[in-house]
């Protein structure tokens, strides 16, 4: 994959959980353009193991001299969000992916409906932009725990107005989903980034109602959860990997030298997607991916987030 | 037609089944077949979500309104032409929400007409569930002039625009709602295959 060398030109802490990391280029030039929902995988060094997460990208797409990112602390997660907030300095050096979009808003939508929880609000923050840019019909409906949780909504609220509507756990905030769906005009699209069970209940929510798939879209990126060691065996090269209690099946794989190919690393494109020749033990899967039917097939992997408990684990790779 | 061969674009329909997830309904049918195909919709049961049917009866043909009547709980609206009848849908879209399952029973003609005119309101046709009742006649698109004449019945049709013989492919494009149509005697003049009734 081609990289982007980054320097760190800011950062901000948002709240005590949330840092906001402005990223310039190395080389000088413009960063490409990129659409409204996309995200950057940024490899960091962690005492000589090499940890990719993905972020999206939050500022304005069309803003070409630097990208902006912004990371919640995870005190439970491997170690890359607490080393972004601890160890990264002002100056400092890193890779970045090319921008990917796996959450792009749907042109001919008559309006646009997005649902934030938490830290899921950075996908929609370069969303409104080309939102605003296009004078398109959107709401952004945007749940938090609690007033110092609310990571940029004073700065959203300055752009948009009364287009942000927030609830506030701890002040008896409630977003009551089933009724915001079924007051939706014909030829709305709604978008949901936030924690697992609110993803799902709004999902579940809109296809109660009726709303055709194609209208639904979602972004949950799973950190990969850490398991017992096992080792995987890939066909075409031949190679024998162990895959360590704290790392993904594709982070053991990239650490071997192998050149596996993702976009997410979180579970939700297929990008990474491996074929399962056979094993002696059960597939762990946690991705978003698979169907339940595949899952239980068992013909194929997402090794960016999903392990096996077994000794061997055989791919074609 | 060849054996075993299909057309991708060509449409394939299905009989109506309600759809359980849903925030209201909309049922448009054509014709007599149409008003059968209404009635055996609400044979199936009567979802709770709010109906409303728009009929369109046809001259001569059997007329399911006074029994569509007893069957259809809420609105019922039933109109004479077409226009009107595809007046009312437009009247009926502009307040409609999301989770709206939209049927349509009744000619090719009837259901893509409905398929533009929703498409505006952002609703795909694959969403919308389509029988084809009363007649296979097509809508064919002359690649020639670009008219498109409707109502053909045979595998030629002459063209409505230019007077061209076409001959009327499977290839369907779905924003036009309309078959292909190609000049038959092209390469010579002249020459014109026999002309038979195949769309009924
Ligand atoms: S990289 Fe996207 S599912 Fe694995």
């Amino acid at each position: 994959m081609s990289h982007i060398n980054v320097k760190v030109a800011a950062i901000e802490q948002v709240t005590d959980l949330i840092k906001h990391f402005t990223f310039v280029r190395e080389d000088g030039q413009p960063f490409p353009v990129f659409s409204g929902g996309s995200h950057v995988v940024v490899s960091m060094n962690i005492n000589g193991r090499i940890q990719r997460n993905a972020y999206s990208l939050m500022g304005n797409p069309e803003e070409t001299e630097a990208y902006h990112i912004s990371v919640r602390r995870q005190e439970k997660s491997r170690g890359g969000s607490v080393h972004m907030h601890d160890a990264l300095k002002v100056g400092d050096s890193l890779q970045i992916t090319f921008p990917v979009n796996l959450f792009a808003l749907e042109k001919r939508a008559r309006k646009h409906l997005l649902i934030a929880g938490g830290i899921g609000i950075t996908p929609f923050m370069s969303q409104i932009a080309d939102l605003e840019r296009n004078k398109a019909n959107y709401e952004l409906h945007y749940a938090y725990r609690a007033p110092e949780h609310g990571a940029f909504s004073k700065e959203i609220k300055a752009n948009i107005g009364n287009k942000l509507i927030t609830y506030v756990e701890s002040e008896g905030g409630v977003l009551n989903l089933r009724n915001l769906l079924s007051k939706q005009p014909l030829g709305t699209h709604v978008y949901v980034c936030g924690p697992g069970p609110m993803v799902v209940a709004m999902i579940e929510t809109a296809r109660t109602l009726g709303w055709p798939e194609n209208h639904i879209h979602s972004e949950q990126f799973t950190a990969p959860p850490s398991g017992e060691s096992f080792k995987i065996k890939l066909t075409k090269s031949a190679l024998e990997i162990v895959v360590p209690p704290e790392m993904s099946m594709l982070e053991a794989m990239e650490a071997a030298g192998v050149d596996a190919p993702y976009l997410c690393r979180g579970g939700a494109c297929g990008r990474c997607e491996l074929e399962v020749v056979c094993t002696d033990g059960n597939l762990l899967h946690h991705d978003h991916y698979l169907s339940e039917a595949e899952k239980a097939a068992g013909k194929k992997i997402m090794p960016c987030v999903s392990r096996a408990k077994c000794d061997l684990l055989e791919v074609v790779l | 037609m060849e054996r075993g061969y299909w057309i991708r674009s060509k449409p394939v329909y299905s009989a109506l089944v309600w759809q359980q997830q849903a925030n209201a309904h909309l049922v448009l049918v054509e014709g007599s077949a149409g008003g059968l195909a209404a009635m055996k919709l609400f044979q199936q049961m009567l979802p709770q979500q709010s109906i409303t049917v728009i009929y369109e009866t046809e001259a001569g043909g059997a007329d399911y309104t006074a029994a569509l009547k007893k069957v259809v709980p809420d609105d019922l609206q039933v109109f004479n032409s077409h226009d009107a009848a595809m007046k009312a849908l437009e009247a009926h879209l502009p307040e409609a929400l999301m989770g709206l399952r939209i049927y349509v029973a009744g000619s090719e003609k009837f259901m893509w007409d409905i398929a533009q005119i929703v498409l505006h309101y952002g609703v795909d046709d694959a969403d919308i569930a389509k029988e084809l009742t009363g007649t296979l006649a097509r809508s064919v698109y002359c690649v020639h002039c670009k008219a498109i004449t409707h109502n053909a019945h045979t595998n030629i049709q002459a063209c409505s625009g230019c007077g061209k013989k076409l001959f009327v492919r499977d290839h369907f494009s779905r924003r036009l709602g309309a078959y292909m149509g190609l000049m038959v005697d092209a390469e010579d003049p002249g020459q014109i295959p026999e002309i038979e009734e195949i769309y009924p």
